[in-house]
């Protein structure tokens, strides 16, 4: 024991103590320079990391610490360098009011009153903000989605909504804006929940303090740009892809589709593969492919759909940032009034999308 | 030669949150600098405090900046980033310029690790024709063709064989009208 302290201390002395132990971290990367070291600190340090390792798996996983607990923490700089990360200039209460949980609040008074201090404490909480945000939020992602899906089915319009005010993807964007070592309250590591309604209070917050437009486009830049990359047929399909394509064909007084197999491989073995066109009136419109007739006659069907929705692979990229300048006035306007939905969809009712 | 056996992970570019698509957000949340008061080796950093700091710190209003004085060590800057990922390095006997360089290493990374880029290129569109399959560019006689065929059977592009270019250039060599001798 005395000679493991006496190491320590030899360590401490050859300037080992910068080298981070910092318990809370998972990895901290070193930008490693070329170091000599003698020869016994490599087996202490890695007796030292046994033994650690052995304490942490016995609790169940290494301590961690929020942030506010290191020496190095001033949370008026953090919320100044908040907004100014985000380029949004914020009413300071509301964000404050913002960052705050009720479950904070709640510790706090019984923190108080165990010691005696039977204070009423009047700090807001987050609770009304984070309705009010969260209203917003849904409204500012409907309209963008009907600005640039303009001949997509509302019941689309609902899937791509329902995932990009999911609380998956809201905890992330909330993580990576920096709320976690902002937030007060008394859950730590914070939950999903507490991290969605922190960022729906800020959006209220925001929307408070600079206006609904600029809240409008910190939406549009944070939440809304998730949707890049993603495949949004994944997100939702029609369950009758044929009788909805005859069902749009009939309303639009065309011709009733006709499915023909186009090409053909493999039959009788496990790699078959059906190719089905569709034709209205003798007119390709879609082709689809499958492992067996019916599954290829409903793939060109939803490829028909996807032409007419013009959600092909192909389609067009989506605008992000400054390229929603133009259609921003058609954006707000389009916050209420949502598309047609799968029964009543007709080419003539839509427009192109312009942007 | 191979990049199997390096320990440095390898990867696509990618960016936290599809930053820069929507607005940029500078990705260090917070740096600390921590310094001896004395020891030669923070003179680099003492001196940058006293000179540059202010600036960095007015250019960045989105990076919280701690000093720590630590007396007897040496000097470090940990870098903490938006994604969770800490940065650490050693500032000893660097000079004031060296400081103000990895600083500004520091604010223009996000938090991601070093790591070797497979391709410095991407497309959204990999494909604009459509992907090759074996059905591309077939007659689609073949679905109704009884095989073997006369000509789907044959192979495609063949030009002409050497039988048929010699008995090309012997036809050149005909006279094409010949006088018919007079009796």
């Amino acid at each position: 024991m005395a000679a493991l302290w006496k190491t320590c201390h030899q360590c401490l002395r050859y300037g080992l103590s910068h080298k981070s132990f910092y318990p809370s971290v998972s990895a901290i990367n070193v930008i490693s320079k070329r170091n000599f070291k003698p020869r016994w600190v490599a087996p202490t340090l890695r007796e030292i990391k046994r033994r650690k390792d052995v304490e942490d798996d016995r609790n169940g996983g290494p301590k961690i610490f929020h942030r506010s607990t290191f020496l190095e923490w001033n949370y008026d700089a953090e919320i100044f360098a908040f907004s100014n990360r985000l380029g949004e200039k914020f009413n300071e209460a509301t964000l404050r009011t913002a960052l705050t949980h009720k479950s904070y609040v709640e510790r706090e008074t019984a923190r108080l009153s165990d010691i005696g201090v039977d204070s009423y404490l009047q700090i807001q909480n987050n609770e009304e903000l984070a309705v009010a945000g969260g209203a917003l939020i849904s409204k500012f992602t409907n309209g963008y989605l009907r600005a640039v899906f303009t001949r997509v089915p509302e019941e689309l319009i609902m899937a791509m909504h329902d995932f990009l005010t999911s609380t998956s993807n809201l905890e992330i964007v909330g993580k990576h804006i920096g709320l976690g070592d902002l937030m007060l309250c008394s859950d730590f590591p914070c939950e999903s929940e507490t991290y969605v309604k922190s960022l729906k209070a800020v959006v209220a917050a925001l929307a408070e303090s600079s206006g609904e437009e600029r809240a409008r486009i910190f939406v549009q830049d944070l939440v809304v740009t998730q949707l890049y990359g993603l495949d949004i047929n994944e997100l939702w399909n029609p369950a009758d892809p044929v009788g909805n394509l005859t069902d749009i064909l009939k309303r639009e007084g065309k011709a009733e589709p006709e499915f023909r197999l186009i090409k053909h491989s493999g039959q009788n073995s496990v790699l078959a593969v059906y190719y089905v066109g569709v034709y209205s009136d003798k007119n390709f419109i879609a082709e689809g492919a499958g492992e067996s007739l019916e599954i290829a006659k409903e793939m060109a069907a939803r490829e028909a759909l996807k032409q007419l929705f013009h959600t092909e692979d192909s389609m067009k990229a989506l605008p992000f940032g400054r390229q929603l300048k133009n259609i921003q006035s058609k954006i707000v306007q389009l916050e209420n009034q949502p598309n047609l939905p799968l029964s009543k969809w007709i080419s003539e009712k839509v427009t192109s999308a312009v942007h | 030669m191979s990049n199997k056996h390096l320990f440095l992970p390898s990867g696509f570019i990618r960016t936290p949150l599809q930053n820069g698509l929507g607005r940029y957000i500078p990705q260090l949340q917070r740096i600390t600098l921590k310094f001896c008061k004395n020891h030669g080796g923070s003179r680099g950093v003492r001196d940058f405090i006293e000179t540059d700091l202010m600036e960095f710190a007015k250019t960045n209003p989105g990076t919280v900046v701690y000093l720590k004085p630590r007396r007897h060590r040496y000097p470090c800057m940990v870098a903490e980033y938006l994604n969770g990922e800490r940065e650490y390095l050693s500032c000893h006997e660097f000079s004031r310029a060296e400081i103000q360089k990895w600083l500004s290493y520091m604010c223009t990374r996000s938090g991601i690790p070093v790591m070797r880029f497979r391709k410095y290129q991407h497309t959204d569109y990999p494909s604009i024709q459509g992907v090759w399959n074996p059905f591309t560019h077939q007659a689609p006689e073949i679905n109704v063709a009884q095989f073997p065929h006369e000509i789907l059977s044959k192979p495609v592009n063949n030009g002409p064989t050497a039988t048929d270019q010699l008995i090309e250039i012997f036809k050149k060599t005909q006279i094409k009208d010949p006088v018919k001798p007079e009796h």
